[in-house]
């Protein structure tokens, strides 16, 4: 079932020029979704635009069925859509714990929200031990965990995550990618956007190539990794450059 | 010994309103990225209505926040809703609200002077002219009562900031405006809020200086340029920082004051000023630009 559909989105930032042309695509329900394409293909717009930080200036954004395209972002996120942003936008003053009640904004009863947060330690053993600390003071890798425990706080039906891996160490992206498994097996419908191609294709089912802010091509994850054209063709330099670095990792 | 005691304290009472009026400043910078220009007409604005309520039916300075603190909470909703959100999105946002409030300044001092002519004019509650000694320490009533109000609504301000849901989503707002709108935040009317809430403190600001400093419609200037120089020292944006520069820059124009003679006093706020953007430009709870 489409839980998130897209038609002939053009958007942009404000004063700015149209970064998507006419971009049209379907989410489902509980699979897991990956944009790849090469820098300034308009890969982030397409979050911040469904997140409502951008309003479409053409087309029509549908969760089940309605319109959300233009909305405030805060009622996108009570629509069960959330947003974890490329620089993890965290509040760098306030405390792990702090971040977490912030995470918690939409929900009034305190009490649910302590609970989640409860679950939240439980999923992430490192962020209760860092309880205390400022959020701004942690290393790369924990503010990631952070910032995705935070949008969990919201229980989302759907995570939009921009470069979850971004500047972050092999190993600990590998840490990130298998919490990204396990939102998934949470049944969390996963819109991804990752530079390194081939970690983002093996966490997902589908993936968007999209190139100059139009869509190009919809497959299968694995189809595109497996089809020596399509990685020639699209992706060739990229891919080379994820294999390296995997390479290198192993 | 006595004499340097002497010297902090009025510096201190200065000080507390200093806080005050640089707070409401340093919230809207920090919530929203504007740059008031326009904080100090309003604090004039202010003093105006407890004047009118002073001469008129003979309210109180101090009485006379019933009537400045809502009245300018609504007027900053009024102004934020009808004149900032056009310029809302742009690449150039605290500039646009530079020429915006400078705009607002010019505006509403012309107003004042049309209708108020520019005599200087003061509250003169029976009270300005006692002082409290305590061995051979002189504190003036007044100066006393003024920073204690202060610190009362610093702490009313501090309370709802740290202790109400409102308050967390303002100060999430003013830590990461991207953070606080993804976790649900709804950061157009928590920017009114805050712009009102810093409104508000103009007007209680003019209750309370209506009676210190004697006033005349283009006197804010040099109340704008004061205050800028206190939360630039302070850090943009900080709260603590607005507090702690005021106290600081209060007591050293004391000082200067009481070596130099009064007329060096304004001279600390920009001399001050120099000195921290040469050598610490983020302020002193400022963080660094970050890119």
């Amino acid at each position: 079932m489409a839980l998130l559909e897209l038609q002939e989105v053009t958007s942009g930032y404000a004063f700015g020029p149209d970064i998507l042309q006419s971009v049209s695509l379907t989410v489902d329900e509980g699979r897991a979704y990956c944009i790849i394409g090469p820098n300034g293909a308009g890969k982030s717009t397409v979050l911040k635009t469904v997140a409502g930080l951008l309003r479409p200036r053409e087309g029509q954004v549908l969760l089940d069925g309605t319109s959300i395209g233009g909305l405030r972002p805060d009622l996108v996120l009570a629509a069960g859509i959330c947003y974890v942003p490329q620089d993890r936008s965290l509040f760098p003053d306030m405390t792990v714990k702090e971040n977490l009640v912030m995470g918690g904004f939409l929900q009034p009863d305190r009490k649910v929200v302590s609970e989640r947060i409860e679950q939240i330690f439980d999923m992430f053993p490192i962020l209760r031990s860092r309880a205390g600390q400022h959020a701004g003071t942690m290393s790369g890798g924990e503010q990631q965990m952070l910032a995705l425990g935070r949008a969990l706080m919201t229980q989302p039906r759907m995570m939009m995550i921009d470069e979850p891996s971004l500047g972050l160490a092999p190993q600990v992206a590998d840490q990130i990618f298998e919490t990204i498994a396990s939102l998934r097996q949470m049944g969390i419908t996963l819109l991804l956007v990752e530079q390194n191609v081939l970690r983002g294709l093996e966490a997902t089912q589908d993936a968007f190539l999209l190139d100059l802010g139009t869509l190009r091509l919809e497959a299968p994850s694995d189809r595109i990794l497996d089809d020596p054209r399509i990685r020639e063709l699209y992706l060739g330099r990229q891919l080379q450059r994820g294999t390296e670095a995997e390479t290198r990792e192993n | 010994m006595s004499e340097v005691a002497q010297v902090m304290i009025l510096g201190l009472l200065q000080g507390g309103v200093y806080a005050l009026m640089a707070s409401g400043l340093t919230l809207m910078f920090g919530v929203m990225r504007i740059v008031n220009l326009a904080h100090g007409v309003f604090i004039i604005a202010a003093c105006y209505v407890a004047y009118f309520l002073f001469v008129g039916p003979g309210w109180d300075p101090f009485a006379s926040l019933l009537v400045t603190i809502p009245l300018f909470f609504l007027l900053g909703m009024v102004i934020y809703r009808s004149l900032f959100p056009r310029i809302e999105g742009s690449q150039r946002f605290s500039e646009m609200t530079v020429l915006l409030t400078f705009g607002i300044a010019l505006v509403v001092e012309g107003f004042l002077s049309y209708f108020f002519t520019g005599t200087f004019r003061s509250t003169n509650p029976p009270y300005t002219t006692d002082a409290i000694l305590i061995g051979d320490l002189f504190i003036p009533t007044a100066q006393l009562y003024a920073s204690m109000t202060s610190l009362i609504l610093l702490l009313a301000l501090w309370g709802f900031l740290f202790l109400t849901r409102t308050g967390y989503a303002v100060r999430a707002t003013m830590q990461n405006r991207t953070a606080a709108q993804i976790v649900g935040v709804n950061v157009r009317r928590i920017s009114t809020i805050a712009f009102a809430i810093g409104m508000a403190l103009a007007g209680a600001s003019g209750s309370l200086i209506s009676f210190l400093y004697p006033f005349f419609p283009n006197s804010h200037w040099r109340w704008i340029a004061i205050l800028l120089a206190l939360i630039v020292l302070g850090g943009l944006g900080s709260l603590k920082g607005a507090v702690v520069g005021a106290l600081m820059l209060a007591v050293a124009a004391a000082f200067v004051s009481d070596m130099f003679g009064a007329t060096w006093a304004p001279i600390t706020f920009f001399g001050a000023l120099f000195l921290v953007l040469l050598i610490r430009p983020q302020g002193l709870f400022g963080r660094e630009a970050r890119v």
